[in-house]
């Protein structure tokens, strides 16, 4: 699916990424973790085509990323970024619709398929209802959930998400996480709930300082001890979750 | 729901419109005619047709390219007027002027092309942070090249005594030496810039969701914009080499289409096209009658007009599009 041979990113004098390698396992959804500022968005980034490495290269089904023109990446990669342009006036419909993109030409309008497919992801997200909302009345967390439709109406073997719960309530976190799951996709998720990733998770790729230091079962991964060297916060596991020790 | 295309009852409308209204102006003028004198009429065929189809052309043409403007710098606020690009065009036409390049077809215009691009690219790397291109820069970087560009225009005409008036009258903006040459000149030119704008259609509606998002959504985003600014300024420059320096129609024009149609630029640009043309027909028709048989400069009508709307604008700081 993907495959990270030793990337190295860095702006100007700093370093963000050291010498990263890792493969992204197909139908998984894995875990990027780690404190803010490791180099998950970087990382991210780098695998959405977004961001060249200043070396080692990121294979996409076997094929440098940079090699893709941008419609044939969009038709396999979808990105949900952390932060959202919103200056604009579009409703949540046409921003969905938007994610139909990679699938048409130049002056061909979108068919009756494609509106069926926005109609289903928006359904499936719950934002059906806010289909005529324009992003300044929505709220962050109904935004959040139209730029996942937008990402589903893709239609991408694989899903590139950044944080994309983190400005959700506790119940569409969970509806989204199991949205994730039921859609068989290959996801790669930011998130910082160590729970919710214990929960609906399948794999790690756990960050720190740059280095990768984790990248295996998510289960095997969120053990206390490294909990405490990468966030330096004690915790304990009671009952299959991680209890933190405040 | 909204369809996403143009509305061909819309398309077909307007364009009615705008031809009853370029027949009515070429009835009006200094010199009254009766409708059935006037295609015996020298001053129709020489003044008023070439006249009429120029401020059609042109104010199509800055109508286009401020819609696009505002979405490849993803700023409401932005035309090629209030960036500084218009001016450019003027600096490197009076100097095609200066350096006796009228005799060339193209002279004039060239240069006024290759002084617009020199602007788009000083405003592109100065007002660009990162990926990023913030309102404030942006418009402080156009008034800052305009203001350098009519002073060096001003220096050059203090030097130039002789060339004066050929000089001013690409900093004011007027159709009243519009000729069959630059109808002939604009013409193609028009069509095929407004043709580039109107096939980039979606891709202009995905650059305003931001860079990356437009390329995470399938947009090749440098090649995309580097074709649209090179085709608009084009445009710009042609129009600014035969007419002048028209200010705020790009503004202006894209701003009430899309009051009405909406943001979606594959409406915004064809209405914008049609809606625009007819804006500164009425403009100049209004500048050659009003006072008649003296002329007001277009661009005077077209900037009492724009400039309160811009002021209203950056006041209201809508940051909507």
């Amino acid at each position: 699916m993907i495959r990270l041979e030793h990337i190295t990113v860095g702006f100007g004098q700093r370093t963000i990424l050291h010498d990263l390698d890792a493969r992204i396992e197909e139908g998984c959804i894995t875990a990027v973790m780690g404190p803010n500022g490791c180099g998950k968005t970087t990382l991210l980034r780098c695998m959405g085509g977004l961001l060249k490495p200043q070396s080692g290269q990121v294979l996409v089904d076997g094929r440098a990323v940079q090699d893709y023109t941008a419609r044939e990446l969009a038709q396999r990669v979808a990105f949900v970024r952390q932060h959202q342009q919103t200056d604009f006036d579009f409703s949540a419909f046409e921003i969905v619709l938007m994610g139909r993109n990679p699938y048409q030409h130049h002056l061909q309008n979108e068919s009756q398929a494609d509106w069926d497919i926005v109609e289903r992801c928006m359904r499936q997200t719950g934002t059906w209802h806010l289909r005529l909302a324009r992003p300044r009345e929505m709220s962050g967390g109904e935004l959040q959930r139209v730029m996942i439709a937008r990402a589903l109406a893709q239609q991408t073997p694989l899903l590139l998400m950044d944080e994309p719960v983190s400005n959700l309530d506790i119940a569409h976190q969970i509806e989204v996480m199991r949205l994730l799951r039921s859609a068989a996709h290959t996801v790669v998720i930011v998130i910082h709930d160590l729970n919710l990733a214990l929960h609906f998770c399948d794999r790690l790729l756990l960050l720190h300082e740059g280095r990768l230091i984790f990248d295996g079962a998510v289960a095997e991964g969120l053990v206390p001890d490294r909990i405490r060297t990468v966030y330096g916060v004690d915790a304990h596991m009671a009952e299959g979750r991680v209890a933190i020790d405040y | 729901m909204n369809k996403t295309h143009a509305n061909p009852w819309v398309i077909i409308g307007l364009t009615v419109l705008l031809l009853a209204a370029m027949a009515g102006s070429c009835l009006l003028g200094a010199v009254d005619f009766e409708a059935s004198e006037v295609l015996q009429s020298p001053i129709f065929w020489q003044l008023r047709l070439p006249r009429v189809l120029m401020s059609v052309l042109v104010g199509a043409v800055l109508s286009v390219c401020g819609a696009a403007y505002q979405s490849v710098f993803r700023n409401p606020l932005t035309d090629p007027y209030v960036l500084g690009v218009s001016s450019g065009a003027s600096l490197g036409a009076a100097v095609a002027i200066l350096l006796g390049l009228e005799a060339w077809l193209w002279g004039v215009g060239g240069m006024a092309l290759a002084a617009a691009l020199l602007t788009v690219w000083l405003i592109y790397r100065i007002a660009s942070i990162g990926n990023r291109m913030h309102t404030t820069t942006l418009l402080l970087t156009g008034v800052c090249l305009t203001l350098l560009i009519s002073a060096v225009i001003s220096f050059l005409m203090v030097l130039n005594h002789e060339k004066m008036d050929s000089i001013i009258f690409w900093t004011m903006g007027s159709f009243g030496s519009s000729s069959w040459t630059d109808v002939v000149l604009m013409a193609p030119v028009a069509v095929a810039g407004i043709g580039v704008v109107l096939w980039h259609g979606r891709d202009l509606n995905l650059l305003l969701a931001g860079s990356e998002a437009a390329r995470s959504m399938g947009v090749e985003v440098e090649r995309v914009k580097r074709v649209l600014l090179v085709a608009t300024t084009l445009m710009v420059a042609f129009a600014v080499s035969s007419t002048g320096v028209i200010g705020f129609v790009g503004l202006i024009v894209p701003h009430a289409v899309r009051l009405v149609a909406g943001p979606d630029n594959r409406r915004v640009v064809p209405y914008a096209m049609l809606c625009g043309a007819l804006f500164v027909l009425v403009c100049d028709t209004l500048a050659r009658t009003l006072l008649r048989p003296s002329e007001l400069p277009v661009g005077s009508i077209t900037s009492i007009i724009g400039a309160p709307l811009f002021i209203y604008l950056l006041y209201k700081n809508k940051r909507g599009y």
